[in-house]
């Protein structure tokens, strides 16, 4: 298995890319999905494998510069990282690389030179094209399809991994369809959610002919430096006054702002968080009665919900239940955080499940906000089923 | 389409960044020149522009036209785009209060009608 090094890509693939076969990026116009394969080729290389990037639309150094910017150091990768230069020939440049298309808009010497780069490789690898739709540009439609099922033949012999980024532009409908669905074993359409005027970036899997396809689409978000991280809008902190909701979001976050006065939130605490592969946006909400409109307000559209409450202090379970009800949490992920477990006299969770009567699809979890401990367990186990929604 | 509206809110001149949000605090489209997190910034305008409305409307004056902040270092001008948008401009010390709605008001239309 190839990896992809797409958080939670990998996981709906069974692991990865299997050698010898292929995969493509379906990129929608607009979408900076290009980044896609830049993470598989870097994640392969950095993981002691070899990676060879066809380079067809940006000169070679500007590429390592690219990679750069997501902090993926490519000469700390050594002779493991190999770019295909299949560009410098268009502008009559130089190229200091090993592998150099003489001439670009020849897809019979792109295809020499792609032959060649795989058959060098000690051991099997992934070779990554940065933009298949500039090669189509270049050398024409239907001359690209018949090389891509070369090269991908030729893959297959020399079990190494094919990744394509292909941008859908307007191409002849047949072309597009065979791309989508025929030529590659596996095809990850990456879009953009424009029902709402873009205002997120999804993938998803529409074939893998080595598995059955789980329907699913998972929201990104491309950082720098970092590269793609599975990305949740809105999770929900909330409950009762005085439970530790501001410590919590300050203890999961990267970075996290107050609005607090006299020792308790007023308006709501933000925070960002950034961990294994995830990113989300946290809204933590005030817990004192006054504040209700404020919570219903902002508590729209939250993809999770942590409810947080001081497991020393029963008797404000109920206005806990409350809390969910009007934030409208009841049908989202929900994860009952059993704050304050280090204070004399907190109850188990079990103990807290048995007073709010809870079914036992809603987690209850133990945790100490003032030292984070439990705190990133929480926020695994609610990211999971935010997961399992979709 | 959103970022063009917010470009166009640019052109006016000492706007230091302006950003489109939905009405719960989630960020649709920033344009920023200074140094800053759109999101916590769009999640704080829309409190603030939530917890005014529920200020006025409970004693039953109504929903704000918009609220405006004032520091000394400038001013920062929120203003609902619809039922489920908000618009949100931040502007230098000496830009005028005046352009400013003007083009805002333009803006917030737009938007509601892209959404």
């Amino acid at each position: 298995m190839i990896e992809t090094g797409i958080p939670k890509l990998d996981d709906y693939l069974l692991g990865g890319i299997p050698e010898g076969k292929s995969l493509v990026y379906y990129i929608y116009p607009g979408v900076e999905g290009n980044v896609f394969g830049m993470q598989t080729m870097y994640h392969t290389v950095s993981n002691g494998r070899y990676g060879v990037y066809v380079a067809s639309s940006t000169d070679p150094r500007m590429i390592r510069e690219q990679f750069d910017e997501f902090g993926w150091n490519t000469d700390e990768c050594g002779d493991r990282f190999i770019i295909v230069d299949a560009f410098s020939g268009l502008i009559g440049a130089d190229s200091r690389e090993r592998y150099v298309v003489s001439d670009p808009e020849d897809v019979n010497d792109l295809t020499q030179c792609i032959k060649q780069a795989m058959e060098d490789l000690d051991g099997p690898g992934v070779v990554v094209f940065e933009s298949l739709s500039t090669i189509m540009d270049l050398c024409g439609e239907f001359e690209t399809l018949d090389a891509i099922e070369e090269w991908n033949q030729y893959a297959m012999l020399y079990d190494h991994a094919m990744v394509y980024n292909f941008t859908a532009w307007p191409y002849s409908e047949d072309t597009l369809l065979h791309i989508k669905e025929d030529i590659c074993n596996s095809a990850i359409s990456v879009g953009g959610i424009s029902e709402r005027v873009i205002f997120g970036q999804y993938f998803g899997i529409l074939k893998a002919d080595w598995m059955d396809v789980p329907r699913k689409c998972v929201l990104f978000k491309i950082v720098r430096p970092g590269g793609i991280r599975v990305y949740i809008p809105k999770i929900l902190v909330t409950g009762p006054f005085n439970a530790g909701k501001s410590t919590f979001v300050h203890a999961l976050s990267n970075r996290a702002v107050s609005v607090d006065r006299l020792g308790t939130t007023i308006a709501l605490d933000h925070g960002h968080i950034d961990y294994r592969g995830f990113t989300a946006d946290i809204f933590g909400t005030p817990g004192q009665e006054r504040f209700d409109p404020i919570v219903k307000l902002l508590s729209g559209e939250a993809m999770g919900v942590f409810l947080v409450l001081d497991s020393t202090n029963a008797a404000d379970f109920v206005r806990g239940k409350r809390m969910l009800e009007i934030t409208m949490s009841f049908g989202l992920p929900i994860v009952i955080i059993a704050n304050k477990q280090d204070l004399q006299g907190a109850l188990t969770p079990e103990e807290i499940r048995k007073k709010l009567s809870m079914p036992t699809n809603v987690p209850i979890m133990p945790a100490i906000a003032t030292n984070r401990d439990g705190v990133f367990e929480a926020f695994e186990t609610l990211v999971d089923m935010v997961m399992e929604v979709d | 389409m959103l970022g063009k509206v917010l470009s166009d809110l640019g052109k006016i001149g000492e706007i230091e960044a302006s950003a489109i949000a939905t009405r719960d605090g989630l960020l649709m489209n920033a344009d920023m020149h200074v140094k800053g997190d759109p999101e916590t910034f769009v999640a704080m305008s829309a409190t603030m522009l939530g917890a005014a409305e529920t200020a006025t409307s409970e004693l039953n004056k109504g929903i704000p036209n918009r609220v405006i902040v004032e520091t000394d270092d400038g001013k920062l001008v929120c203003m609902g785009a619809g039922p489920k948008a908000l618009v949100v401009v931040l502007t230098a010390p000496e830009a005028g209060l005046g352009l400013i709605l003007v083009e805002l008001t333009k803006a917030a239309e737009k938007i509601k009608k892209l959404i």
